[in-house]
């Protein structure tokens, strides 16, 4: 009995000083192991805010992008019908064509101010080195003389400035009739290219809007006899 | 005797189990010496029981039961401590240490691998992102032959001495064609306008100010290259284009404080510049390039709204 316990006893003194030198070097190896894991830490902490520097640069829209190619262009699409509504808000004598001119240059001069923002925010020039409808499939093709879909000549933007009356308000509604239907084209576009939230949003809400307002503009179009 | 020989099962049994499990371990050996010891008390208490005839006997167990004990003690004890307690003495302090050493230093070289890795990842990312981004100042700044008179000389650019940004009447610039200073209330209409006469310098700065780019050329560059400049301008808002008297080089292009003189239409440099500048110049962001004056003649018009102005007449279709 005593030989068995003294047995284990000196088995367990033997383990004691086993564990103390196991411990006693363990620290040695956490000291050691101190450096790599700052380093990791260091390394990791750089690392997040390295990619979050980076992310939104890298996932953004780039220069030849749907999105950037539909900025660009939808903005210089709107800028027309801005300049051709502003010249009727001007001139016509017809107080539902006045309102509806008000009507398409405001809300076409703010929404170019939000594709400009986008351009900026996506670091881009407002002028892109790609040709003009080039993000679309089909973009080459619907360039006409220089001119994206429903656009009016220089020609035809001359004629409406020197025209009067009921000539030019049946003018205003044939031209930005053509504008609109151009420019749901194009937005249409954007829609089966782009899951960027903020440009499928805007795109949808020019495609309903210009919708209702063709609609608009037919209705004139049969009260003042053009159509 | 059944009982002596059922007392020398038990203790063989505990021998030879001792016996064979010793080598396997300290431990185990330990617990057949408390499991040996334990029978043993039993065997003799039994014999106690037996009492008069087992006396011998179980003290026989006993002893031998003892006996058996020690050497299995001594065998599990000394072959236990030898497996259990020695060679775990020897090996725990030498071999941790080995592989401390080799794990952090391994861990460090992965750490610089993974680092140098990430670094360049980073580095290149850096790298898209700054192109991408890069003002369109140095842009401009890198075009070969481009003027920046923002810099080069400011008063090219700021109003006259003693003259407002707005002044009506005819102005006299430094440069030609003009690139800042004073200018007429009215902007000459930069949506892309193909002008087939020269437009007043009075309304085109404006327009310059608007962040437009004015595209300019000698009266007499070939119509081949008018049309290859008029393309770079029509249904462009924020461009506008029209021939210029005693220009010094075939064409010249400006924007507010910039201007780029070239001898050829084919220039890429037409294209760089354009992008650069077209809209970023602008002194005034947002501000329209529609509504302005559409008649060409080098008189500034005052105080004359934009509709009541003299169509121009389609310019190349």
């Amino acid at each position: 009995m005593i030989s068995v316990a003294t047995e284990p006893g000196t088995v367990a003194t033997a383990a004691v000083p086993a564990d103390d030198e196991v411990a006693g070097r363990g620290s040695g190896r956490w000291a050691a192991g101190t450096a790599p894991l700052a380093l990791a830490i260091l390394l990791g902490l750089l690392l997040g805010f390295a990619g979050g520097l980076l992310a939104p640069g890298l996932l953004r829209p780039g220069d030849g992008s749907p999105e950037a190619g539909f900025a660009r262009d939808m903005s210089s699409h709107h800028a027309q019908a801005v300049e051709m509504s502003i010249l009727a808000h001007e001139k016509t004598t017809d107080p539902d064509v006045r309102t509806l001119a008000a009507d398409i240059a405001l809300t076409q001069q703010a929404q170019i101010g939000i594709m400009q923002t986008w351009l900026k925010q996506w670091d881009l020039s407002p002028t892109g080195r790609q040709p003009r409808m080039a993000w679309m499939p089909d973009g080459a093709g619907t360039i006409k003389n220089g001119l994206m879909p429903g656009m009016a000549t220089d020609a035809q933007r001359a004629e409406l400035r020197a025209a009067t009356g009921r000539d030019f308000d049946a003018l205003f509604l044939q031209l930005m009739l053509d504008h609109h239907l151009g420019g749901i084209h194009m937005a249409e576009g954007v829609l089966e290219l782009s899951d960027d939230e903020q440009v499928t949003e805007l795109a949808k809400s020019m495609v309903a809007g210009q919708k209702k307002e063709i609609q608009l503009i037919q209705t004139l179009q049969g009260r003042i006899g053009t159509r | 005797m059944s009982i002596s020989t059922s007392g020398g099962e038990q203790r063989r049994p505990s021998v030879v189990s001792t016996g064979k499990k010793a080598p396997a371990g300290g431990k185990p050996a330990e617990g057949e010496k408390g499991a040996g010891a334990k029978p043993a008390g039993t065997a003799a208490k039994s014999g106690s029981t037996a009492k008069s005839a087992s006396t011998g006997k179980s003290g026989s167990t006993g002893k031998s039961g003892s006996g058996a004990r020690v050497p299995a003690g001594r065998g599990g004890g000394s072959g236990g401590a030898g497996a259990g307690g020695k060679k775990p003495q020897q090996r725990r302090p030498v071999t941790p240490v080995k592989v401390s050493q080799g794990r952090s230093w391994g861990s460090i070289g992965l750490f610089v691998a993974v680092g140098v890795v990430a670094v360049a990842i980073i580095g290149y990312g850096a790298y898209a992102v700054v192109q991408n981004g890069k003002k369109w100042e140095d842009k401009a700044a890198a075009i070969d032959g481009i003027v920046n008179f923002r810099e080069s000389d400011p008063s090219v650019v700021e109003p006259f001495p003693g003259k407002n940004s707005h002044e009506p009447g005819p102005q006299t610039y430094k440069v030609n064609p003009p690139v800042g200073s004073s200018h007429n209330n009215a902007w000459q209409n930069c949506m892309g306008d193909v002008y087939d006469a020269p437009i007043a310098n009075e309304h085109a700065v404006h327009s310059l100010e608007h962040g437009a780019v004015w595209v300019t050329y000698k009266s007499d560059l070939p119509a081949d290259q008018v049309e290859q400049l008029a393309g770079k301008v029509r249904g462009n808002e924020y461009m506008l284009m029209s021939p210029v008297q005693n220009l010094d080089r075939a064409i010249s292009i400006q924007a507010w404080g910039y201007q780029l003189k070239l001898d050829s239409a084919t220039d890429g440099r037409i294209d760089d510049f354009v992008e650069a500048l077209r809209q970023n110049a602008s002194m005034e962001p947002g501000a329209p390039c529609s509504g302005g004056i559409t008649a060409t003649g080098t008189t500034p018009r005052d105080n004359v709204p934009g509709d009541q102005q003299q169509p121009v007449p389609p310019a190349g279709g």
